[in-house]
């Protein structure tokens, strides 16, 4: 006798899914240190932007990183840039080669590829923050060009350039915000002044979206012209296990964004952010509900009516389209007993057209409906069928969206609202993907293929089909909601820790994710794929993407991100 | 729940093979493999007639695209219930 059923904590440590959990949550508990005056996570490297010609005037690791320590880590205050990126390496090499070995993956070649697509990514990061790539124009060159010049860029966030110049102001005696109006060699000799102001003849002011989309290339070069590099690195090429852990420190930052707000509130202000982000998670789930009642029968009587597919090989096809990608095509080929070609082939349908969502979705949207921010970030969330590019497509287009908004009005939207949006709805989608699955499987078992002697099917079906990582989500954010509502005098402190975690640490997961996504994907894999790759573009692009849009417009419309300067 | 026979689960393209180290047995459907499997288990004297077991049919994920593997617990394994 043999024990074959499955443990509720089955996979716990085997599995991609719990490991982006653990990753995430380990070094959320490091970063909750801080409510104890501990910064154990203050020596993250980050990204500085720079300028190619002052660099080469005067090179140093200095103007390109620097540690992210909040006022806890004085400690790391003095560290060495290079040595900040070193340790960085070190700690995340580590964890995710004990994360390599649990899930049975070689090690030894995990870390040589995990190493090579660190160093990959650290490169494409830097050289995606060179001021004419990335640097936005300061408020004052938009709104008032003919005082300050069209020619002055931010190097830090764009409100911070404007306190800076106003300050500056203030010291030459002109109170700008007592409504004095500087005159323009007073304006330029603020621009002096101001640490983070810079001249340039010319920039493409892309934002952080730069750096992804330089990612994105240089892993789709790797995976399509240099196979044999792209075989060394592909043990560590794991863009879902980077993008669900990066989820986990999502969760840190929507609780984040609740502290900040909390602390609004306390001190006074009025502030619509912990509103906003309660409307995207409801507003999110119903979107979402619609809309995957809607998507799974017309691609279901497409496949079937149009494309004279069998039942088993339109319902795997339309899961996987209309649902939550790969997980959802393997999950109905389970329920329905389908053979395993079948999900296999729609699985690489749906993991090579995500990347072509990836790249033409963020630029679209943001060139259609260019004031529909959280609008164009749910539609993405419901439309691009991967974790890994639907969270990256969200990045981008909220770069995208972020600068093109602000060079049109002068106005700037707070970060990560767009992309929140975009990664809630597909966190709804993913968490019904148990639900789904036990109800096909219900379906199959006792109508569609009713066989004498099968067993029957249990709930617990789903919990084993639950997507993991979605609990470190909500912990990560319901432990800041906890702390805000609980212990509200720790939120500054708290704060200091949580800055790090979903800044340095999330976008680092975001640019590793966009260089492994390219290295997995493999365009020449669609060759021989015929009709159901026809039927996939047609569905995706014709049934998927207009109505989801369309739903995202009815429950999201009117909703904008707050704006941090103007 | 326990089972009195654990066998290995793939499809070759054409059938549903199940085997271990005393059956290999095959279907184009699970309806013929769980007839062939039946039959094979009732003569290989193992077991006598009319016994009730339970068959564990454990999906072989090794056939499986190593990229995909992570995504195992998502496909599916078999528990057949006999009556020889």
């Amino acid at each position: 006798m043999t024990a074959v059923n499955r443990k509720w904590y089955d996979g716990m440590l085997s599995t991609e899914d719990w490991w982006a959990v653990w990753l995430g949550l380990i070094l959320f508990g490091a970063g909750l240190m801080s409510i104890a005056g501990v910064d154990l996570v203050g020596w993250m490297a980050k990204t500085k932007t720079w300028e190619l010609t002052s660099f080469l005037n005067d090179p140093s690791w200095g103007k390109l990183l620097a540690t992210t320590h909040g006022k806890a880590g004085k400690a790391y205050e003095g560290m060495h840039p290079l040595v900040s990126l070193l340790v960085t390496f070190a700690v995340f090499a580590g964890l995710t080669c004990i994360g390599a070995y649990f899930q049975k993956l070689n090690v030894k070649k995990f870390f040589l590829g995990f190493a090579a697509i660190f160093f990959i990514t650290w490169a494409c990061w830097i050289v995606g923050h060179e001021a004419h790539f990335k640097a936005l124009k300061t408020s004052q060159s938009v709104l008032q060009s003919e005082i300050y010049g069209e020619n002055v860029y931010c190097t830090t966030k764009v409100n911070k350039c404007t306190k800076q110049i106003n300050k500056a102001l203030k010291g030459l005696g002109v109170d700008v915000k007592a409504g004095q109006v500087p005159d323009a060699e007073t304006a330029a000799m603020a621009i002096d002044k101001s640490k983070n102001a810079i001249r340039m003849s010319w920039g493409f002011q892309l934002g952080g979206g730069f750096s992804y989309m330089l990612a994105l290339f240089v892993g789709l070069l790797i995976g399509n012209l240099f196979k044999g590099f792209a075989a060394f690195l592909k043990e560590a090429a794991k863009p879902e296990w980077f993008i669900k852990t990066a989820i986990v420190y999502l969760g840190v930052k929507l609780g984040k964004m609740w502290i900040d707000s909390s602390l609004k509130i306390q001190a006074g202000a009025s502030d619509t952010g912990l509103n906003l982000i309660l409307d995207m998670a409801l507003a999110g789930a119903a979107a979402t509900f619609v809309a995957y009642l809607t998507f799974w029968p017309i691609v279901y009587a497409l496949s079937r009516k149009v494309f004279k597919l069998k039942r088993d090989a339109s319902a795997v096809l339309s899961s996987g389209i209309s649902i939550c990608g790969v997980s959802a095509a393997i999950a109905t080929a389970g329920a329905i007993r389908a053979k395993p070609i079948l999900p296999i082939a729609v699985s690489m349908l749906i993991v090579i057209f995500a990347m072509i969502e990836l790249v033409a979705l963020p630029a679209f949207y943001t060139a259609v409906a260019p004031d529909q921010p959280i609008v164009n970030g749910a539609a993405m969330g419901m439309t691009v069928k991967t974790d890994g590019a639907d969270a990256a497509a969200g990045a981008m287009l909220e770069e995208m969206m972020i600068a093109n908004h602000f060079s049109n009005t002068g106005e700037l939207w707070t970060e990560d609202y767009i992309l929140s949006a975009a990664i809630l709805t597909k966190i709804w989608i993913d968490v019904f993907i148990g639900v789904w699955a036990f109800v096909l499987a219900m379906i199959w078992v006792y109508k569609v293929e009713r066989t004498p002697g099968q067993a029957a099917v249990g709930a617990s079906e789903i919990w084993f089909r639950f997507p993991k990582f979605v609990l470190g989500y909500f912990i990560a954010w319901f432990t800041y909601i906890a702390i805000a509502t609980m212990a509200p005098e720790a939120m500054g402190a708290a704060k200091s820790g949580a800055s790090v975690v979903q800044g340095g640490m999330r976008k680092m997961m975001f640019m590793l994710t966009f260089v492994a996504i390219g290295v997995v994907t493999d365009f020449s894999k669609l060759k021989g794929m015929g009709k159901l790759a026809v039927l996939y573009a047609i569905a995706l692009f014709v049934v998927i993407a207009p109505i989801a849009y369309v739903v995202a417009y009815i429950f999201h419309n009117g909703m904008v991100p707050p704006i941090t300067a103007s | 729940m326990r089972a009195d026979v654990v066998l290995k689960l793939i499809h070759d393209g054409k059938e549903w093979i199940v085997s271990n180290d005393s059956y290999k047995i095959r279907g184009e459907s699970f309806e013929v493999l769980d007839t062939n499997l039946m039959d094979a288990l009732r003569d290989s004297g193992e077991f006598q007639q009319g016994e009730k077991l339970t068959v564990f049919m454990g999906y072989d994920f090794d056939t499986f695209p190593t990229w995909l593997r992570q995504y195992h617990n998502h496909y599916f394994n078999r528990l057949v219930d006999i009556e020889l």
